[in-house]
């Protein structure tokens, strides 16, 4: 099911509805995943990316993990003056540098559970934004 | 369903072997006995950061390129999750070869790595190593595999982790905190232990007491932080003046304890007279001044002066110790014989 996103008033993807659309693939990729490898090692994982990424997108630093999952409720305050297209490329760089992690410990046993599931969200959110 | 049920009994003794292990090396072995009846595998590897141990526990016909394979895979994916590079080379490798496959099914002695599971060994947000499943086979693994190798993994974590506490707890107990020296605690039973060993098998033992002279005017000129380094320096070099199975440590203040395994009253006052020239001949810099120290010892020893009992001995040293002080201190005294 797609996420419920919707637009603003102005016609415009706001930064909350992006959230609010990541924030859902990425609560679906923690519950498959942290069923395969457990939260602790998950929190561990979605960490390192972030820390990794954190730099080139700020934002994502403001992500909360911990072994009960991924919160975005802080993260809103620090996108309000970031463009809605930027935070979708920083989710897109964290899903991917997540799912390469995934290929370095599992080889292909993780991705074959989340790709079929969440890479044609990743590409319809893709699709929703660049179209404005 | 029955399988389902097997494999659970078998995971759970797994987890229960491995969280009843003492040493790496037995959960190694505990969930390496195990796991053949949940995957099939050609090698099980653990590998713990804090002591950059790896041990592999594998199928004994797997080739050294396959095993060699196996460590530089774990070591690159542990340096990606670790944010850190391990040299391989720095690694200790322990490998516990088994009969894993009937004999039909021996692993060619070309094989390669063809599929792995590894999965870091995490706790309370921290990396301590990491655990892997390999073979020679393509897509060995399945997302089973997976969820049972991350149970096994979490209980080997939180083992680990409680191996580390339970070490630094003894380091705490047993280690002087200024000195890093062995503390008195450790020396009365270390002493007790040595000193019983002796007198059953009536080997020679020696106990050598330290003190520093004047070592009040130190810490009276220049302070006790500055007093502290000299301790320190002393304590060093007192640590490498002595033998592997000799043991230093500090008694109190400024005194220290040599005890002196397998040695007689010769070779003792030798390692002692040693000890006293280096410091006498020592510059301590202390404040941007150098000074002179100097050191005096009492040496007792069994069975030359015939002691019934540990606190006899340590009685003996420090009698010494004071007719080394009362006859002009920078001296290694042995115990006369006197009463104690």
């Amino acid at each position: 099911m797609a996420p419920s996103v919707k637009e603003d008033k102005g016609g415009k993807w706001s930064s909350d509805l992006v959230l609010d659309l990541y924030s859902n693939l990425l609560a679906e990729i923690w519950e498959l995943v942290s069923a395969l490898i457990g939260e602790a090692i998950l929190a561990f994982l979605f960490t390192l990316a972030i820390r990794k990424l954190g730099e080139k997108y700020p934002f994502l630093n403001a992500l909360k993990v911990s072994d009960d999952g991924i919160s975005l409720n802080e993260a809103r305050e620090d996108c309000r003056t970031v463009a809605p297209i930027e935070i979708h490329r920083g989710f897109q760089s964290l899903i991917n540098h997540l799912s390469q992690l995934f290929s370095t410990l599992a080889e292909g046993v993780i991705n074959k559970e989340l790709f079929p599931k969440v890479f044609p969200r990743v590409k319809e959110a893709e699709r929703i934004i660049s179209q404005k | 369903m029955r399988l389902i049920f097997k494999n659970l009994n078998v995971l759970r003794s797994t987890i229960n072997a491995i969280s009843t292990s003492l040493e790496i090396k037995e959960i190694v072995e505990a969930a390496g006995t195990n796991l053949p009846n949940l995957f099939d595998f050609s090698s099980f590897g653990v590998f713990w950061k804090e002591d950059l141990l790896l041990f592999l526990y594998q199928e004994e016909s797997c080739p050294p390129s396959f095993t060699q394979e196996v460590v530089t895979n774990m070591v690159k994916v542990f340096s990606i999750m670790g944010e850190e590079s391990i040299v391989a080379d720095r690694i200790t490798l322990q490998t516990e070869n088994r009969k894993l496959r009937p004999k039909q099914m021996m692993v060619d002695p070309k094989a390669t790595l063809k599929s792995h599971l590894t999965l870091p060994l995490v706790i309370e947000g921290e990396i301590l190593g990491c655990i892997s499943l390999n073979s020679d086979q393509p897509n060995a693994f399945d997302a089973q595999d997976l969820q049972f190798l991350s149970v096994i993994g979490y209980q080997i974590a939180a083992t680990l982790k409680h191996f580390q506490r339970f070490s630094s707890i003894k380091n705490i107990a047993i280690y002087d905190t200024l000195t890093g020296l062995h503390n008195r605690r450790y020396f009365e039973e270390r002493l007790g232990v040595d000193a019983q060993k002796s007198f059953y098998s009536s080997t020679p033992l020696s106990l050598v007491m330290v003190d520093i002279d004047h070592f009040k005017k130190v810490n009276d000129t220049f302070g006790h932080t500055e007093g502290d380094q000299v301790l320190c320096k002393i304590s060093s070099l007192l640590k490498s003046s002595v033998r592997k199975k000799d043991t230093v440590a500090r008694y109190g203040g400024e005194e220290f304890m040599l005890i002196l395994p397998e040695t007689g009253l010769g070779e003792a006052s030798m390692i002692a007279e040693r000890i006293r020239k280096l410091v006498e001949n020592t510059l301590f810099e202390i404040a941007n001044a150098r000074i002179n120290l100097t050191m005096s010892m009492g040496i007792s020893n069994f069975p030359s002066h015939r002691a019934k009992s540990k606190e006899e001995l340590v009685k003996m040293a420090d009698q010494a110790l004071y007719d080394a002080k009362r006859g002009g201190r920078n001296k290694v005294c042995i115990f006369t014989g006197k009463s104690v």
